[in-house]
C-alpha cells in the first residue's frame, strides 16, 4: 500500500542537528531563513503532498497522459493539483525574490522535491523541469528575455521544457541537427524534431517555454557549435499574456515503464520563433546549469522514491502474518508472526532505511554547498563550495537513483507477490523509479563525467572538497568512546577509495579505457565512503543529543542503530568494488566484438 | 651539429688561439658580441665612432656597456665578465687592434663606411689576425673588393644573430682568398668558447637563415592578408603545429621590428636574380608601411601586430584586423582544425579543406620547397640548412626534417598540384627520406643521392648518437641509464619535462648500486631543453588533494636517502645541467661529487615559490657549502642567514657563473659553453676525478636555533609591513627558519646532518598541508606563473 507520511522528524535532524541550519540565516540573502520558518514550510510541504498529490499517484499511473490531435492530456485531478500547487507558491519557493519567487535555500526546497517525488513522482517531473529552465535563463539569458519570462515561470502559469534529444542524438549532443536561423530582428526561426522531451507539452500550463538546442548557421561541427535557444509554445504579446501559437507542435506522446503521469513528447519545430540564450556556440555552458540542477534533483527522484517504497514495506512487513520466529513464537495470539521478525526481512528493510537516511544526509552536505556557491561571501568559500558540488553531483545523480531502484525493489520483494500485482502500488515505484537511471545522462555517463571530468580536473582540486573534511573528521574523532568503532570501518573504506582514485588516476592517464572501465564501480565506492562519513557524522550527532534530549532517545538510538548497520553490513562492500577495479579492464575488453 | 666535414678540417688545420678581441661598432649587435667575447672570459675591445665635438670620446661605447648591463635578457653571465670588456674609439684606439688576435666588424650596413674602416684596421692590426664582418647582406666578394690580399687572406664574414649571447647559430663565409687556419681559428673559436654552433655558407645573399627566413615570413604575411586570416589564427597555425616559436609569424615580427623586415627584404630584393621565387613572394602591404611610418613598429614601439592597450589604465590585450588596420581585442585563435588534437598530423593539416589548411598548405608547400632550392645554392649540404633554421629562427625542426615529417613524395604531389615548380632535391628525395639510421648512425641525404654520416667534431658526445648504437642498462618510465665509455655511465631523466618523481629517484638509487659494482662512475645528463624543472607537482598535488600525505611523506625521505647515498657513493658522480635545474633538479646537484655545468644553466631553488621548501637534501647542503666556507665569517648565524636570503626569496642563478655567486656551483665546478661539448667534458671531469677519489665527510653544524629563527622572522615581517611578503610568504618563510636555524638546536651542542634532514622533512609536510601552498602548486601547474597569496 502507498501510505506515505512525510519524514518530517528525519528532515528536520538533517536539516537544524546535523547540518546546523543556523548558519542558513548568516548568509546573505538568507538572514529570513529561521528554523521556525523552515519547520513551518516543511510541515505545510508535507500536508500539501500527502492530501493533494499522493492521492493522484496510482489513479494518475493508471490513467496515464493521452495524446490527440497534437493536444496532450494529463491525467483526472493534475490540472487542479498544478493550480494548488502554484497558488501555494511551491512553483517558485527557491527562486529568486526579483521575479517572484519565495528565494528559500536549496538546503530546504531539496527536502521538499524529496516529499513531492515520494508523493507523486509523475507529477513532480514539470515543475522540475520548469526550475531547470528557470536556472539556466537566470544565468545567461540577457536581461531583456529574464524580465520578460522568469516571472511567469517562476509562479508557475508558464511551465518549462529541455530539448536536447533528437533521434539521431542522445548522450552526444554533438550530433544535434535542429537548425536556427536569425531573423534579422535578433529572433532565430527554429527548424528541426526533437523526442523524449518530457512536459513538452501538457494542459496544466498557459504556455511552455522550450529550452532548444540548435545550431546556427556558421557553427563548427560538433559539440562546440550548438546555441541555446529560448522557444515559447504561444509569443507572448507586450503585455505578458499569450498571444499567437508559434511553430512548435507535439506529433507524438510515447508508451513507456513508467511516470505515465508525466508526458513524454515528440516535438516538431518549424521556424518557430526563437530568441538565443547565452552566446553564439555556447549553449552547452547554458545547458549545463540546468543538466547539473537537475542532475541532483533526479539523484532526490531516487531518494523520494526509495523513502515510499520503505514505508510502505515497513507497513507491510509489521501486519502480514506469515510463519514464526526462528526463535520461537513473538506473536502467540495471533495465527502467525508478522514477517518483520525475520532477520532477511530486517536486513531488507534496514538496507533501504540505512541507504534512505544516508542518502538525505548526503543530499543535505551538497545542498548545503548550492546555497553558499550562492550566498556566501567570500569568495574562496563559493569556489570550495562550487568544487564540492560540481564532484557530487554525478555521485549524487547515480547513487541515489541506483540505490532508490534497489529499495523500491526491495519493497516489492517484501510484499511478496502481493508487490508485483497492481493494486498495492509497489511495482509503480520500481517502474517509476527506472528511468531516473537513465535520463539526464545515464549512470554510466555520470561515472564517465566523474572519472573523466571531475577527478582529474585541477589536478584533483575538486575531490579535496571530499577528501580532506572525511580525513580531518577521522584524525579528530579517532579516539572518540562512541564513534571509534564507527571510524575503524570509515578509515579503511576510506583508504580504498584513496587507492582506487590513485590508480584510477594514474592508470587512467595512461589509458583512458582504463578509467572508463573502473567508472561506475568507483563511483559506488565513492558514494559508499560518503554515505558512511555521513552514517559516522548522525551518530555523532545522536550519541550527544540522545543525552541532551532524552525525550527523543528513541529517535537517536535507531540513529546509531542504523550506523552501526551501514558501517558492518552494507559499507564492506568497498572492499569488493576496489578489488575488481584493482583488476583492471583485461577481462572486461578480452572478447572481439564478433564473439558477441 | 654543423656543417660537419668544414670543422673537422678546421680542428685539422689547428690555426691559432685567440686570447683577445675587438669589436668595432657598439650598436645592439656589436656590443652583444663584445659581451659574449666577455662571457667566455676573454678580454674585449669595444670600439666605435667619436661622437662629434663630444666631451668624453668614448661616449657611445661606453653608453653601449651601460646598456649591456641593464638589458634583459642579460647580455653578461657575471659581473667579473662585464669587466673584460674595454670601450674605446676607433681614433684613440686603433692601435690597441694590434694586440688583438681577431677583428669583429659590426658597423651599419653600408659597404663604402665598411670598406673605409677596413683600411683604417688593416693598416693597425697585427698580420694574421683574423678579421670578419658581421654583414648580413653584403656579399664577402663585395666587402674585400679592392682591399689588399694580405686583408683578404685574413677575412672572412661571421654573422651572429639577435641576441648573440643566447641565438647559438654563427653563419660563417669564408672567400675564396681565406687561409683556411684563420677559418678554422675564428670557428674553433666560436664553437670552443662562444659555444656556438658554426654553419658554413656560400657567399650567396642573405646567407642561409635570414634568406629563407625573409621568405617563410613574407609569405606567411602575405597569405594571412590574402586569405583573410585573423593575426591570432595565422599565428596557431604557423607555430606549433609546425614547431615554429608559439608566437608564430606576427608575434615574432613584433618581436624583431616591423621596420627590420624591409631592410632584410630590400637588401635581397636587390641581390637575389629575377628567377629566384622570393621576388614572387614580395608584396607591399600598405597596412604594414602605414604602421611603420606611424611607430607602430611592435614590441619596442607603439605597438604591433599585438599590442597591450593601457588606456584608461588597464592592460587589455589587442590585435590588430588585417583589413581595417584598427586595434580590436585579442581573441583566441579559433582554429577547428587545430583542436582535439587536430595539427599533430601536418600533412593533415596541409591537407584539410578550410582556411587554416589552405593557408598552411600554401605558405609551407612553397617554403620547403624553397628550403629544397637553396642546396648547393646557399649550402653545400641539408644538414647546414636545418641547422640554420633551428638555431637561428628556433624552429624545432629543420626544413628537411620536416619534410620528413610530410613525406617529400607528397610534399612533391601537393606542389604538383598547385602548380609549382619542384626543386631537383627534392625530385631526388621523393622515395626516401633526407635522414635516416643506418647501422646505429644518423646518415643525410647527399646531392648526389648517397647518405653520408653525420660526424660529430672531437669533443662533442651526444647521448641522441648513443642512444641510436646501444640499449639502456636500466630503464623505466621516468629515467634511464646509458654506458658512455671508459667506465662512465649517465643517468638520463625521460619523464614529461625531466620532472623529478618516483621512477628517477628508484633508478638513481638503482644506477648507484650497479656502477658501485660494475662502472667507475656516475654522470647525470639529459638532451632536453631543462635538466629539470624539479619535483613532479602535479602528481604530489594530486596525492595531496586525496589526503594521501603518508605517500608524499614517503617520497621525500626515498629522496633523501637517494640523495644522500649519491653523495657518499664510494665513486665520481658528475652532474651536468643545462637549461633550468630548479628546486629537487639543482638539489641534484648539490649532492654531486661535482658538476659540469653549461654556460646557460638556470639554477635555484625555488621551492619556495610553490608554497614548500628544499627538503631532498637542499636546506643542509647549502648550510654545509657556507658554513664551510673560509671565506665566510664563522659563528652559528651567518651561514644560515645567507641560506635564508636566497631560499626564502627562491632566486635563481641567470648562469652558470652566478650559479657559482650563489654557491649552487663550487669554485672547481666546470662551465661549458657549447652545448653539444657538455656530455664530453662531463665524462672527462669524471675521468680526472676517479684517481684518489674519496667522498666527502660527513659535517656538523653549530645553528643558532629559536633565537635565530626570530631574527629571520622578524626580518620578514619587516618585508610583509611594506607588502614585499605576503601572508604565505611569511609562513612558508617562518617553517623555512625554523629548519635552517636547526628547530630547537643550541649554538653550543652540533646538530648532525640527519637531524637537519628530519626538520626538512617535517617543515615540507607542514607546508603541503596548507591550502595556501596547495593552492599555489595548482596555480603554478595551470598558469606557469607564481600565485602571491
Amino acid at each position: 500500500m502507498q501510505v506515505y507520511t512525510p519524514p518530517l522528524r528525519d528532515m528536520r535532524f538533517v536539516l537544524h542537528e546535523l547540518h546546523g541550519s543556523a548558519e542558513l540565516s548568516t548568509l546573505k540573502g538568507l538572514e529570513e531563513v529561521t528554523p521556525d520558518l523552515i519547520d513551518a514550510v516543511l510541515e505545510e510541504a508535507g500536508k500539501f503532498v500527502t492530501e493533494v498529490l499522493a492521492p493522484l499517484n496510482q489513479s494518475g499511473d493508471l490513467e496515464g497522459c493521452t495524446y490527440e490531435n497534437g493536444v496532450v492530456r494529463t491525467p483526472k485531478g493534475f490540472k487542479e493539483a498544478y493550480k494548488a500547487f502554484c497558488a501555494g507558491g511551491w512553483n517558485g519557493i527557491a527562486c529568486d525574490p526579483q521575479y517572484g519567487g519565495q528565494g528559500l535555500p536549496a538546503s530546504l526546497n531539496k527536502l521538499v522535491e524529496e516529499m513531492l517525488c515520494s508523493g507523486n513522482l509523475a507529477f513532480g517531473i514539470c515543475p522540475g523541469l520548469t526550475h531547470g529552465a528557470y536556472e539556466a535563463l537566470k544565468n545567461h539569458a540577457s536581461q531583456e528575455l529574464k524580465d520578460r519570462f522568469l516571472p511567469k515561470m517562476v509562479d508557475g502559469v508558464w511551465s518549462g521544457s529541455m530539448c536536447l534529444t533528437e533521434p539521431q542524438c542522445g548522450t552526444d549532443l554533438g550530433l544535434v541537427r535542429t537548425k536556427a536561423e536569425p531573423k534579422g530582428d535578433g529572433s532565430y526561426k527554429v527548424t528541426g524534431n526533437k523526442i523524449f522531451i518530457s512536459a513538452g507539452e501538457h494542459d496544466m500550463a498557459e504556455n511552455i517555454i522550450h529550452l532548444v538546442l540548435a545550431r546556427l548557421p556558421d557553427a563548427p561541427k560538433g559539440i562546440k557549435g550548438i546555441s541555446l535557444f529560448l522557444v515559447p509554445k504561444f509569443l507572448p504579446r507586450e503585455d505578458g499574456s499569450v498571444g499567437p501559437r508559434n511553430g512548435v507542435t507535439c506529433t507524438g506522446i510515447e508508451h513507456k515503464m513508467g511516470i505515465h503521469g508525466s508526458s513524454t513528447c515528440q516535438m516538431s519545430f518549424d521556424e518557430a520563433t526563437g530568441w538565443l540564450v547565452g552566446e553564439p556556440h555556447k549553449g552547452m555552458r547554458a545547458m549545463f546549469s540546468m543538466m547539473n540542477s537537475e542532475r541532483l534533483s533526479v539523484g532526490t527522484q531516487g531518494l523520494g522514491l526509495g523513502e515510499a517504497a520503505y514505508q510502505a514495506a515497513v507497513a507491510y512487513a509489521k501486519e502480514r502474518l506469515q510463519g514464526r520466529a526462528l526463535s520461537g513464537a513473538k506473536h502467540p495470539d495471533k495465527p502467525a508472526d508478522p514477517i518483520i521478525v525475520h532477520p532477511d526481512v530486517r536486513r531488507t528493510l534496514m538496507t533501504m532505511r540505512a541507504y534512505n537516511e544516508g542518502c538525505r544526509a548526503l543530499a543535505g552536505w551538497v545542498a548545503r554547498a548550492l546555497d553558499l556557491m550562492e550566498h556566501a561571501q567570500d569568495p574562496q568559500e563559493r569556489q570550495r563550495a562550487e568544487d564540492f558540488t560540481a564532484l557530487m553531483t554525478p555521485i549524487v545523480k547515480a547513487l541515489f537513483t541506483d540505490l532508490g531502484f534497489e529499495a523500491t525493489s526491495m519493497g516489492m520483494q517484501v510484499y511478496g507477490g502481493h508487490g508485483y500485482i497492481r493494486d498495492h502500488g509497489m511495482e509503480q515505484y520500481v517502474r517509476d523509479a527506472r528511468i531516473a537511471m537513465i535520463y539526464e545522462g545515464t549512470n554510466g555517463v555520470q561515472a564517465l563525467d566523474l572519472v573523466g571530468r571531475k577527478l582529474p580536473a585541477h589536478m584533483g582540486r575538486y575531490l579535496r572538497s571530499f577528501f580532506h573534511p572525511v580525513l580531518n573528521y577521522m584524525d579528530a574523532k579517532l579516539d572518540d568512546e562512541n564513534l571509534g568503532p564507527l571510524i575503524t570501518p570509515l578509515s579503511k573504506a576510506f583508504g580504498a577509495l584513496q587507492l582506487a582514485t590513485a590508480h584510477i588516476a594514474e592508470k587512467g592517464l595512461k589509458d583512458p579505457e582504463e578509467a572508463g572501465a573502473a567508472a561506475t564501480q568507483y563511483l559506488r565506492l565513492f558514494g559508499m565512503v560518503a554515505l558512511g562519513y555521513m552514517w559516522v557524522r548522525m551518530a555523532e550527532v545522536a550519541f550527544e543529543k540522545r543525552v541532551s534530549n532524552p525525550d527523543d532517545a528513541a529517535f537517536y538510538d535507531a540513529k546509531i542503530a542504523t550506523a552501526r548497520f551501514f558501517m558492518e553490513k552494507l559499507l564492506p562492500d568497498v572492499a569488493a568494488l576496489w578489488g575488481s577495479i584493482k583488476a583492471g579492464k583485461a577481462s572486461m575488453m578480452a572478447l572481439d566484438e564478433a564473439m558477441f | 651539429m654543423t656543417n660537419v666535414s668544414d670543422i673537422k678540417t678546421f680542428t685539422d688545420i689547428g690555426g691559432f688561439d685567440i686570447k683577445k678581441v675587438a669589436v668595432i661598432g657598439a650598436g645592439v649587435m656589436g656590443a652583444g658580441i663584445a659581451a659574449h667575447v666577455a662571457n667566455a672570459g676573454v678580454e674585449v675591445l669595444l670600439l666605435d665612432i667619436v661622437p662629434e665635438g663630444a666631451a668624453n670620446r668614448n661616449a657611445i661605447a661606453e653608453k653601449a656597456v651601460e646598456k649591456l648591463l641593464k638589458a634583459d635578457p642579460a647580455a653578461f653571465m657575471s659581473k667579473r665578465a662585464a669587466r673584460l670588456v674595454t670601450a674605446g674609439n676607433i681614433e684613440d684606439n686603433l692601435g690597441d687592434l694590434a694586440s688583438c688576435d681577431w677583428i669583429v666588424e659590426a658597423v651599419i650596413e653600408r659597404l663604402d663606411i665598411k670598406q673605409a674602416l677596413y683600411a683604417k684596421i688593416e693598416a693597425a692590426r697585427r698580420p694574421g689576425s683574423a678579421v670578419s664582418s658581421n654583414t648580413s647582406t653584403i656579399p664577402l666578394g663585395d666587402l674585400t673588393a679592392g682591399l689588399p690580399d694580405s686583408f683578404k687572406r685574413d677575412f672572412l664574414i661571421t654573422h651572429f644573430f639577435n641576441p648573440p649571447r643566447y641565438m647559438r647559430l654563427l653563419e660563417i663565409v669564408a672567400g675564396a682568398d681565406t687561409n683556411p687556419a684563420t677559418v678554422a681559428a675564428v670557428a674553433r673559436f666560436a664553437d670552443v668558447k662562444l659555444g656556438k654552433t658554426v654553419v658554413t655558407c656560400k657567399d650567396t645573399p642573405g646567407f642561409i637563415a635570414n634568406r629563407l627566413g625573409t621568405y617563410w615570413l613574407q609569405l606567411a604575411v602575405g597569405e594571412a592578408f590574402r586569405l583573410g586570416l585573423k593575426v591570432e589564427e595565422a599565428d596557431a597555425v604557423m607555430g606549433r603545429p609546425f614547431g615554429f616559436p608559439k608566437t608564430g609569424v606576427f608575434g615574432l615580427i613584433d618581436l624583431v621590428g616591423l621596420d627590420l623586415m624591409p631592410h632584410v627584404q630590400g637588401s635581397l630584393k636587390r641581390a637575389l636574380p629575377l628567377s629566384d621565387p622570393f621576388h614572387a613572394t614580395l608584396r607591399d602591404e600598405p597596412l604594414i608601411s602605414k604602421m611603420i611610418e606611424t611607430g607602430y613598429t611592435g614590441r619596442k614601439g607603439k605597438g604591433g601586430f599585438y599590442r597591450l592597450n593601457r588606456d584608461n589604465g588597464g592592460k587589455a590585450k589587442e590585435a590588430i584586423d588585417l583589413s581595417t588596420g584598427a586595434y580590436r581585442p585579442q581573441e583566441k585563435a579559433s582554429v577547428p582544425e587545430l583542436e582535439d588534437g587536430g595539427g599533430k598530423d601536418i600533412f593533415a593539416l596541409l591537407e584539410a579543406p578550410g582556411t587554416a589548411g589552405r593557408y598552411a598548405r600554401s605558405v609551407m608547400a612553397k617554403t620547403l620547397a624553397y628550403a629544397a632550392r637553396l642546396v648547393p645554392e646557399a649550402a653545400d649540404d641539408i644538414v647546414a640548412i636545418d641547422d640554420a633554421m633551428r638555431l637561428g629562427y628556433n624552429w624545432k625542426f629543420g626544413p628537411f626534417e620536416l619534410i620528413d615529417k610530410i613525406g617529400a613524395a607528397r610534399l612533391k604531389s601537393l606542389l604538383a598540384a598547385d602548380g609549382e615548380e619542384v626543386p631537383a632535391l627534392l625530385a631526388l628525395a621523393a622515395d626516401t627520406p633526407f635522414y635516416r639510421v643506418e647501422n646505429g648512425t644518423r646518415q643525410y641525404l647527399a646531392l648526389d643521392g648517397s647518405y653520408r654520416d653525420i660526424v660529430r667534431p672531437d669533443g662533442v658526445l651526444l647521448l641522441a648518437d648513443i642512444k641510436l648504437k646501444s640499449q639502456p642498462l636500466l630503464k623505466n618510465g621516468s629515467a634511464a641509464l646509458w654506458d658512455i665509455g671508459d667506465g662512465v655511465v649517465c643517468l638520463e631523466f625521460t619523464s614529461k619535462s625531466n620532472s623529478l618523481d618516483e621512477g628517477i629517484i628508484t633508478l638513481l638509487g638503482k644506477a648507484l648500486k650497479l656502477v658501485k659494482d660494475k662502472h667507475k662512475a656516475l654522470v647525470i645528463y639529459n638532451e632536453g631543453s631543462n635538466f629539470s624543472v624539479g619535483a613532479n607537482l602535479g602528481l604530489a598535488l594530486f596525492a595531496c588533494n586525496i589526503g594521501a600525505f603518508g605517500e608524499v611523506e614517503k617520497l621525500v625521505a626515498a629522496g633523501q636517502k637517494t640523495y644522500q647515498d649519491m653523495k657518499y657513493a664510494p665513486f665520481p658522480v658528475v652532474a651536468a645541467p643545462s637549461g633550468l635545474a630548479l628546486g629537487g633538479g639543482c638539489e641534484i646537484l648539490l649532492h654531486a661529487s661535482a658538476v659540469q655545468a653549461h654556460a646557460e644553466s638556470y639554477i635555484g631553488l625555488v621551492e619556495c615559490g610553490v608554497g614548500v621548501l628544499p627538503a631532498w637534501g637542499g636546506c643542509t647542503a647549502m648550510l654545509e657549502r657556507w658554513a664551510t666556507d673560509p671565506k665566510f665569517p664563522k659563528g652559528p648565524m651567518p651561514a644560515p642567514s645567507k641560506v635564508f636570503e636566497t631560499v626564502s626569496t627562491a632566486t635563481v642563478a641567470k648562469s652558470a657563473a652566478e650559479a657559482k655567486e650563489l654557491k649552487f656551483l663550487r669554485e672547481g665546478d666546470g662551465i661549458t659553453m657549447n652545448r653539444d661539448r657538455l656530455l664530453a667534458d662531463a665524462k672527462a671531469k669524471a675521468l680526472a676525478l676517479l684517481e684518489g677519489y674519496a667522498p666527502p665527510k660527513p659535517v656538523e653544524f653549530f645553528l643558532p636555533g629559536p633565537t635565530g629563527k626570530v631574527a629571520m622572522d622578524m626580518a620578514v615581517a619587516g618585508f610583509a609591513k611594506r607588502g614585499m611578503a605576503t601572508k604565505h610568504d611569511t609562513v612558508v618563510s617562518g617553517v623555512l627558519a625554523e629548519v635552517l636555524t636547526g628547530g630547537s638546536a643550541d649554538h653550543i651542542e652540533p646538530v648532525p646532518a640527519a637531524k637537519l634532514l628530519e626538520l626538512e622533512r617535517d617543515g615540507f609536510m607542514k607546508l603541503i598541508r596548507t591550502t595556501a601552498t596547495l593552492d599555489r602548486i595548482e596555480h603554478i601547474l595551470e598558469t606557469g606563473r607564481p600565485l602571491r597569496n
